[in-house]
């Protein structure tokens, strides 16, 4: 019994710890922009075809260490480049943060019929990252989920130093809070507008990348992400970290409980039904701010 | 002429709000701007610093066509703007708020001086270095709000109704220390509608009704205009 939920809440944490990389790009975006990045799933989809890419397509030397050291530098340009040649444009125009919200839809759409038309429609499979299993006490763990929870979090740790500790961390921190005081003190927004989205492209696309060698590479897996990162950072609060940080915990959490106690079919109930009570009470989610 | 502007029209959406102004500030001047809420004051700073997108005319600093860069560079040349409403960053502290205060590449090089300068200049805010800006008092923000414009390291301030909002003793505060950064060398530009501590302070006053400047001369000449004396030195 005892062991059967610590297992439980190991598996939660495990969940949580992904889900917590994918939800604070969205809520960084949101939280600088106050627009609403519907692309956001595809480019967890780019993260696994990117990684297929170079694993099994090209047959890379280095395995995932090239995987990895390769995609953060090419999801920054890819996030750098869409925003500055789609949305950027968009900012000069009235209400673009909703202009902004349509283009990024259309451009998860594009996104997703061309990963259909260039890789086809199937699933496809990527090696694991790591393989076998470890006992440690009573306790079994696939090493593989040891391997996503350290990348996770040690992804979520750089993030909050980068944001916390250097320049461009700040000014992100600073347009966030202020936009026109980001601009008076001499901070160029736009380049800030165009780093948030790149480094919440990478943190998605690793993401993608860490579940799909779990899972399938699947061109259609953007709207399911899409749809989860945004419960979380809703249930969050739309443009807080810390709250995107503790609901993709809790909701790691509860996934974790009721697929154990109750069956996996009533997960997506459970989570929804969570994320309703809250939102109607708290409309805010548990750590926006109003 | 630190600052020379001629003929400047600047819109916001479809409404014309400054309408051919033109006005100099001298190197070490204090030049106080008065005119009534709404006629276009705080757009002409604004527009100085970069921070109005329609607008054309003639605006040089220190002998460069400014009116067409971005607000970052503009700050950079040393050009600050001190927002009426202080525009500070709420969930950071005095500390944070003062460090973004420097960030353009001109001020960096400065901002530990600076600091210093700023802590002594305000030592209530020395007292307060870890608490945060959206907790403060009014008058304390204020204060905060010029202490970050000065981590700029601008060699011209733009400050919007400093004194606005402000109890009769934070008034003369705020006077005390736009007198003290002029004297340490700083060129300012300060808009207001009617605080007799600050128009004290004026080398040269405009005065800038409906979007034109109607008056231009020394607080002698505003003297000697029965109409200004009433309407806006409140004697």
């Amino acid at each position: 019994m005892f062991i059967e939920i610590i297992e439980v809440i190991i598996s939660g944490l495990l969940n949580g710890s992904v889900y917590a990389l994918m939800a604070i790009g969205l809520a960084l975006v949101y939280g600088v922009t106050k627009a609403f990045n519907f692309a956001y799933g595809s480019f967890y989809t780019m993260g696994g075809y990117f990684a297929w890419t170079l694993l099994v397509s090209l047959g890379v030397k280095g395995g995932y260490y090239t995987v990895f050291l390769t995609a953060i530098p090419f999801l920054f340009v890819v996030g750098f480049f869409l925003e500055k040649v789609l949305i950027s444009p968009l900012r000069k125009r009235s209400d673009w943060q909703m202009k902004a919200m349509m283009l990024t839809l259309g451009l998860s759409l594009f996104l997703d019929i061309g990963y259909i038309a260039t890789f086809g429609p199937r699933l496809k499979s990527l090696p694991d990252i790591v393989e076998g299993t470890i006992d440690i006490g009573p306790f079994a763990f696939m090493n593989q989920d040891i391997v996503i929870f350290i990348l996770s979090i040690t992804g979520l740790l750089c993030f909050a130093w980068v944001l916390n500790n250097t320049r461009v961390g700040m000014a992100v921190q600073a347009v966030a809070q202020n936009p026109i005081g980001a601009q008076i003190v001499g901070i160029p927004k736009d380049r800030v507008f165009a780093a948030t989205f790149a480094i919440s492209t990478i943190m998605v696309g690793i993401g993608g990348i860490l579940l799909s060698q779990k899972n399938f590479v699947n061109p259609q897996a953007s709207t399911g992400i899409m749809i989860k990162a945004w419960v979380i950072t809703a249930f969050g609060g739309m443009g807080s970290i810390k709250g995107s940080l503790y609901a993709a915990l809790i909701i790691g959490m509860l996934e974790a409980f009721v697929g154990y106690y109750l069956g996996m079919i009533h997960i997506e109930v459970a989570v929804l039904t969570l994320l309703l009570i809250t939102l109607a009470f708290r409309p805010q989610g548990l750590m926006g701010r109003e | 002429m630190m600052l020379n502007i001629e003929n400047l029209n600047a819109y916001y959406g479809q409404a014309h709000v400054l309408k051919d102004v033109s006005i100099s500030v001298n190197k070490g001047e204090v030049v106080v701007m008065l005119g009534p809420n709404g006629h276009g004051k705080s757009t002409l700073l604004k527009s100085i610093c970069g921070m109005v997108n329609s607008k054309r005319g003639r605006i040089s600093y220190k002998d460069q066509d400014i009116i067409k860069l971005p607000s970052e560079k503009i700050v950079n040349m040393g050009i600050t703007y001190i927002a009426e409403n202080r525009e500070l960053f709420p969930y950071m502290s005095v500390v944070e708020n003062l460090k973004l205060g420097a960030y353009s590449k001109n001020a960096r090089k400065h901002e530990k001086k600076n600091m210093e300068k700023v802590f002594s200049l305000f030592p209530r805010l020395a007292e307060r270095k870890k608490q945060y800006a959206s907790t403060m008092s009014g008058g304390e923000a204020k204060m905060l709000a010029i202490a970050r414009g000065l981590m700029s390291n601008a060699d011209f301030l733009a400050i919007d109704e400093p004194a606005l909002g402000l109890q009769p003793n934070l008034r003369v505060e705020v006077a005390r220390i736009i007198k003290e950064i002029n004297k340490q060398g700083k060129t300012i530009l300060v808009v207001e509608q009617n605080i007799p501590q600050i128009t004290d302070l004026a080398d040269k006053l405009y005065v800038l009704e409906e979007g034109h400047i109607t008056f231009e001369g020394s607080k002698d000449d505003a003297l000697d205009n029965d109409n200004l004396k009433e309407i806006f030195l409140g004697m």
